[in-house]
C-alpha cells in the first residue's frame, strides 16, 4: 500500500515536471508525454467508440489541443486523468455525431452468436479477454464511466467533476452498468 | 451471480492492451508540434516588447536613461529660461555704443529673448554708457551725440 502511494507520488512528480517543460515549450516533454498516454488513451477511445480508425481521430485531436495550450496549461488533477477526461468527452462527441447503425452493440451481437453455444461463447468470452464486446452493450454513459474507473483509475468524484455530473448519477451509472454487465454474462450462460 | 468485486476485477484485468501504430504516432506528434509551435509563436507576438522595452531590458539602465532626461531638462532650463535676461545684457554689452544698442535690430533681438523687460534693460544700459545727460536734450541728439 506504501509502496503504491510512493509510485503514485512520484508519478505525479513527474508529471508536474512534465507539464512545467511543456510550457516552457520544451519539445521533448511534449514526446515525453505523448509516448506515457497514448497506449492507454488509444485503448479507452476504442472501448468508448469500437471504432479504431476513429479512436485514432481523438486521441489526435487530444494531443494537438493539448499542445496548443502550451505556456498557460494548469494541471489541477493528474496528468493522465486529464487526458483520459479530453478523450472520454470528444469520443462522447464524435458517438453523437456518427450514424447509429455503427455503434458497438449491434455489431457485437452478431460477433457472440457466431460462436457453438452460449457456454462455449461466454467461457471464449472470458477466455479471449473480449471485454470489449461485452462493454459495447452498454449504454455509453455506463461503458464511459466504467473504463474511467477501472482501467483509468480515475475516482468518482473526478469524472463527476470531468464530467460535469452529479458523483450520485456518476455512482449510479457505475453500479447499474456493473449489473447490466453481470446480467449479459449470466444470459449468456443460461442460454 | 457474480458479485461485485469479482465483476469489478474481471473488467480491471481485461484492460485493452493496445498499442497506436507507427502512422498515428507519426501524424499526431507532427501535429501537436506544429501547434506547439504556432502558440508560441502567436504569444511571443502578443508580448513583443516595445522600442522603449527593447533599449531598456533592465532597470539600472531606466533609471539612467531617466536621471539624463532629467539633467538635461535642467540644463536646458537653465539655458533659456533665467539666461534669456543675461543674453539680452550679453548683446547690449557687445555693441559698443548706446546708437548700436538702440538700434531696431538689436531691440527686436533684445525683445524676442525677454519681452519687454529685456528692451527696459537694455535702454538702461544705453543710458549708463551716456552718463548723466541734460533733460532738455532731445533722443536724436543724446545718441547722435554719443557718437560724435
Amino acid at each position: 500500500m506504501a509502496v503504491s502511494l510512493i509510485g503514485q507520488v512520484d508519478l505525479m512528480v513527474e508529471d508536474n515536471i512534465l507539464v512545467w517543460k511543456f510550457n516552457r515549450g520544451s519539445k521533448d516533454a511534449l514526446r515525453r508525454i505523448y509516448e506515457k498516454f497514448k497506449d492507454d488513451l488509444l485503448g479507452l477511445a476504442i472501448t468508448l467508440l469500437r471504432d479504431r480508425s476513429l479512436a485514432e481521430d481523438v486521441v489526435h485531436d487530444v494531443f494537438v489541443s493539448f499542445a496548443g495550450t502550451v505556456g498557460s496549461f494548469h494541471l489541477s488533477g493528474t496528468l493522465k486523468g486529464y487526458l483520459s477526461t479530453c478523450v472520454a468527452n470528444s469520443a462522447r462527441d464524435r458517438n453523437r455525431l456518427r450514424s447509429p447503425r455503427l455503434t458497438g452493440p449491434d455489431v457485437v451481437e452478431t460477433a457472440c452468436c457466431d460462436s457453438d453455444g452460449p457456454i462455449e461463447n461466454a467461457i471464449g468470452i472470458e477466455e479471449s479477454g473480449e471485454l470489449q464486446d461485452l462493454l459495447a452493450r452498454l449504454p455509453y454513459e455506463q461503458r464511459e464511466i466504467i473504463v474511467l474507473h477501472l482501467h483509468h483509475d480515475m475516482r468518482f468524484r473526478e469524472i463527476a467533476k470531468a464530467l460535469g455530473i452529479s458523483i450520485n448519477t456518476v455512482q449510479s451509472r457505475y453500479r447499474y452498468g456493473l449489473d447490466k454487465l453481470r446480467s449479459i454474462m449470466n444470459s449468456v450462460v443460461t442460454k | 451471480m457474480r458479485p461485485k468485486e469479482n465483476m469489478e476485477e474481471f473488467v480491471k484485468i481485461r484492460k485493452p492492451d493496445v498499442t497506436t501504430s507507427r502512422e498515428m504516432d507519426k501524424r499526431t506528434m507532427d501535429d501537436s508540434l506544429a501547434a506547439m509551435e504556432q502558440t508560441m509563436r502567436a504569444k511571443s507576438a502578443d508580448h513583443k516588447p516595445s522600442t522603449a522595452r527593447i533599449i531598456t531590458p533592465s532597470r539600472m539602465i531606466k533609471l539612467t536613461a531617466a536621471a539624463a532626461v532629467v539633467i538635461a531638462g535642467i540644463s536646458f532650463y537653465v539655458h533659456q529660461g533665467p539666461g534669456e535676461q543675461n543674453d539680452t545684457i550679453i548683446v547690449a554689452e557687445a555693441l559698443e555704443s548706446p546708437s548700436e544698442i538702440m538700434t531696431m535690430k538689436s531691440l527686436k533681438i533684445a525683445y524676442h529673448r525677454g519681452g519687454v523687460e529685456a528692451i527696459e534693460n537694455q535702454c538702461e544700459k544705453a543710458l549708463k554708457i551716456l552718463g548723466p545727460q541734460p533733460a532738455s536734450i532731445s533722443t536724436a541728439e543724446l545718441f547722435n551725440g554719443s557718437q560724435s
